[in-house]
């Protein structure tokens, strides 16, 4: 597991209101790039504001606050997509907009130095998304029928009275509680153990509603892509009655780069 | 007098102070809640796996995304009024003559 890199910069005081720049991304190239009609807002042109070998990513846009809709993310990720085929890319967060090409190259010139390690360190890495999800119901009536006292406390249950079932309910909760934690977590172990030989690094995110057992990234250098790929569908299959995965990429590092801007109001 | 002033207000200073204490605690809860956008967030990430696992159809995704952009607006609107950040939107970038490469 390795922290993601951090960049901070501090970013305030006024600047020119001429035509607002949305950032995708940073690359290195010293020439002018034209990536077509593709930006956020409905096919803005994408392009590159350059400064010595480093470039954003851009296309024109108002001054606004993007949401987070679907349309629009997947607007944003798509450029990202687009880029990262023939770049190596570090992403900036959806929504990142600038008063103007002055302040990206600003951007760019104080942070040269950092966004030219990170991308060192990037260099021909990838991200792919990992997510785990189970039945949860289906994993409870498993136990019940292959767990001996799991069996044994339902028996009991229901054969007796009410009044005398009550610690037995509770200890059958705490008993079927503390199975599903132990397997959830050797799931997840062996998936992350498979993984992990084919991967640079890895970072777990919180699991998203309940049905998730792991939800993962991992930064896989572009030559194991392959291997890494087949080693998610092996997994996977081996686990086919219990587990369903789901798995996306290749995308830009978002989960191992981390660049905050510290974002003040401009007004 | 002193004394007495003391003896005489003392049952009423202890609660009052209490009170304020704990509206200012209220008032601050309530702040942190308004303008936290994680659980909106938190939310719109479980909507979209819904939709991804097929749990819900496109027609109810586009209804509750557009509930949920709602209340965005609004945690922003808050956070401005506080005087907070918000993600997203314009960044300033500062200027510094002598300022070298970091």
């Amino acid at each position: 597991m390795s922290e993601p890199h951090s960049v901070e910069t501090e970013l305030s005081s006024p600047a020119a209101a001429d035509g607002g720049k949305y950032v995708y991304c940073i690359i290195r190239s010293d020439r002018q790039r034209d990536f077509g009609a593709i930006g956020i807002g409905g096919g803005q042109r994408v392009a590159t504001v350059a400064f010595k070998d480093l470039a954003a990513v851009v296309s024109d846009t108002p001054i606004v606050i993007y949401d987070p809709t679907r349309e629009n993310v997947l607007a944003h990720e798509f450029v990202n997509e687009t880029v990262m085929r023939e770049h190596t890319v570090i992403p900036m967060s959806f929504g990142t907009v600038f008063r103007s090409v002055d302040d990206v190259t600003e951007l760019l010139r104080s942070t040269y130095q950092a966004f030219s390690d990170v991308l060192d360190k990037m260099q021909d890495k990838i991200e792919f998304g990992l997510k785990v999800l189970w039945d949860r119901d289906r994993v409870v009536t498993n136990l019940e029928r292959e767990n001996d006292e799991i069996r044994r406390l339902k028996d009991e249950i229901s054969r007796h009275t009410a009044s005398s079932t009550y610690f037995a309910r509770m200890q059958l909760g705490r008993l079927i509680e503390g199975a599903l934690e132990e397997m959830s977590a050797r799931y997840v172990a062996d998936v992350h153990d498979a993984l992990k030989q084919v991967a640079v690094a890895s970072r777990s995110n919180k699991p998203i509603g309940d049905r998730m057992i792991l939800n993962a990234a991992f930064l896989v250098d572009r030559a194991q892509e392959q291997s890494f790929d087949e080693r998610v569908k092996e997994t996977s299959r081996r686990y086919e009655e219990l587990l369903t995965f789901k798995y996306s990429g290749p995308w830009p590092p978002y989960n191992f780069v981390n660049i905050k801007l510290k974002l003040e109001k401009a007004d | 007098m002193g004394l007495l002033s003391k003896v005489i207000f003392f049952p009423i200073s202890g609660p009052v102070a209490g009170i304020r204490w704990s509206l200012n605690k209220v008032v601050q809860v309530a702040e942190e809640e308004l303008t936290d956008d994680a659980p909106v967030k938190q939310e719109l990430m479980e909507l979209q796996m819904k939709l991804e696992l097929g749990d819900i159809d496109d027609a109810e995704y586009v209804e509750r995304e557009a509930a949920l952009m709602a209340r965005l607006r609004e945690v922003r609107a808050w956070r401005e009024k506080f005087g907070k950040a918000t993600s997203g939107g314009p960044v300033r970038v500062a200027r510094d003559a002598d300022e070298g490469e970091e």
